[in-house]
């Protein structure tokens, strides 16, 4: 499962981005969920519904882009970016660029660069899935306060913090459990004891 | 899981339904019933006064999911619009009067085993999404077709315009897939077929209101879109 690694593929020239398809999809110990991209004009938008782990793409696709405005706009900070390379390049402009491949490199080769760059962020994902579902209590304070219909001035209030964290915890535990709406933490809460109907019934 | 390609006039309506069941409430949605015998979809679509081109743009659109190839001015001129605007009133008509009293009824009985507190929430969020999702289709019943109908008709309003609606036309599958999560992950009852059952309805339900914004969004707009130009 540690191998699912998310990979888009923006490269113009159909043949070659079929090649390489087919090259990543047969390497051993490894399975990639692939999105290929044709043109400059899908990166932003495809990168963004994606948001893949590592995006490898040719320098030299028609239109002007750059790595740190792409990584900004379609959120994906995290992102490793490799060069695919096909003739020689002007080294500044490889420098945003974590790893770069050529065509001619061999599957082997392949691998191993994939693998390097894929050790640093499948650690981060271990760590992501370990803290999921699992509220601190600060975070369980707030859950109480969303469902008890108090405002986010009012939480940080009652908590001595400021509303600005009040949101930031907000937004931690949407992403841990998964469950946007005060409707839906009003279920989680009452399921997980942290209220009682009473609490909610005003 | 479905077959993906183009529908022509002459395919066998049966064809169509076997392939693709979830075209099985487009019919519906078209008024047309089920019971087809070897009739092809061209011949089946005439008998029931349903416009082809209409019946056959919604339906190759949902089978091949990707975005009409066409421009806003020959998709207008293609589709009958008040076949269209009859179309969506139908699904509305299916969610709203058939579809979520339904999964309330399944969902309902399902959690009755659960704590009190525990269905009393429960029960909230449902009639809490079945409201929203209420207030979205009487919006376009109420305000968004009939301004289709006067356009058909020659008058123009000059407050209104369908981008207002584009505008604020939110994804109405959101908050279902929300209680479908909770259920999955937070569930603190026994395990029963009941459940199972209201959990696979969530799931189509959940994709049939995507589509169903998905023809809003890339077919309904678009034309009016066109109108408004011409």
């Amino acid at each position: 499962m540690n191998n699912a690694l998310k990979i888009a593929l923006a490269e113009p020239s159909a043949i070659i981005r079929t090649g390489l398809v087919s090259i990543l999809k047969h390497l051993p110990g490894f399975h990639f969920q692939l999105i290929e991209i044709a043109s400059t004009e899908q990166l932003p938008d495809t990168l963004r519904t994606n948001k893949p782990d590592i995006l490898i793409v040719n320098p030299a696709i028609p239109g002007s882009f750059s790595l740190e405005t792409i990584k900004e706009e379609s959120g994906c900070r995290e992102m490793k970016c490799i060069a695919l390379i096909y003739q020689s390049f002007d080294l500044s402009l490889l420098r945003q660029y974590d790893e770069q491949i050529s065509i001619f490199d061999s599957a082997d080769e392949l691998r191993h660069k994939i693998e390097r760059l894929d050790h640093t962020s499948v650690r981060k994902e271990q760590e992501g899935t370990e803290d999921q579902q699992m509220l601190s209590a600060r975070e369980k304070d707030i859950v109480i306060g969303v469902v008890k219909g108090m405002t986010n001035r009012a939480i940080a209030d009652a908590l001595f913090i400021s509303t600005h964290t009040v949101i930031t915890h907000r937004r931690n535990i949407a992403r841990k459990l998964q469950i946007h709406s005060a409707s839906g933490l009003t279920i989680y809460a009452i399921v997980n004891k942290l209220v009682e109907l009473s609490d909610i019934q005003q | 899981m479905y077959k993906v390609g183009d529908y022509h006039e002459t395919d066998r309506m049966s064809d169509l339904i076997s392939e693709n069941y979830p075209m099985a409430l487009v019919t519906s949605r078209f008024g047309i019933a089920l019971g087809f015998a070897d009739k092809s979809i061209g011949e089946v679509c005439r008998q029931n006064e349903v416009d082809v081109n209409t019946f056959l743009t919604v339906v190759n659109f949902l089978a091949n999911e990707k975005p009409i190839p066409v421009s806003d001015e020959k998709l207008r001129s293609s589709i009958s619009l008040e076949g269209l605007i009859q179309y969506l009133h139908n699904a509305h008509d299916y969610f709203l009067n058939f579809r979520l009293p339904h999964i309330r009824r399944k969902l309902l009985e399902a959690v009755s085993d659960c704590q009190e507190d525990v269905v009393f929430v429960i029960r909230k969020f449902f009639d809490e999404y079945a409201e929203e999702v209420r207030k979205h289709m009487t919006y376009e019943e109420k305000t968004v077709f009939p301004y289709v109908r006067s356009l058909l008709k020659g008058e123009k309003d000059p407050k209104y315009n369908i981008s207002i609606f584009s505008k604020r036309h939110d994804q109405i599958e959101m908050k279902i897939t929300e209680l479908k999560n909770i259920l999955i992950k937070y569930y603190p009852g026994k395990s029963s077929n009941m459940l199972n059952s209201v959990l696979f309805d969530i799931f189509t339900t959940e994709e049939d209101l995507a589509t169903h914004n998905k023809v809003e969004d890339y077919l309904f707009v678009p034309a009016i879109l066109a109108l408004e130009k011409q």
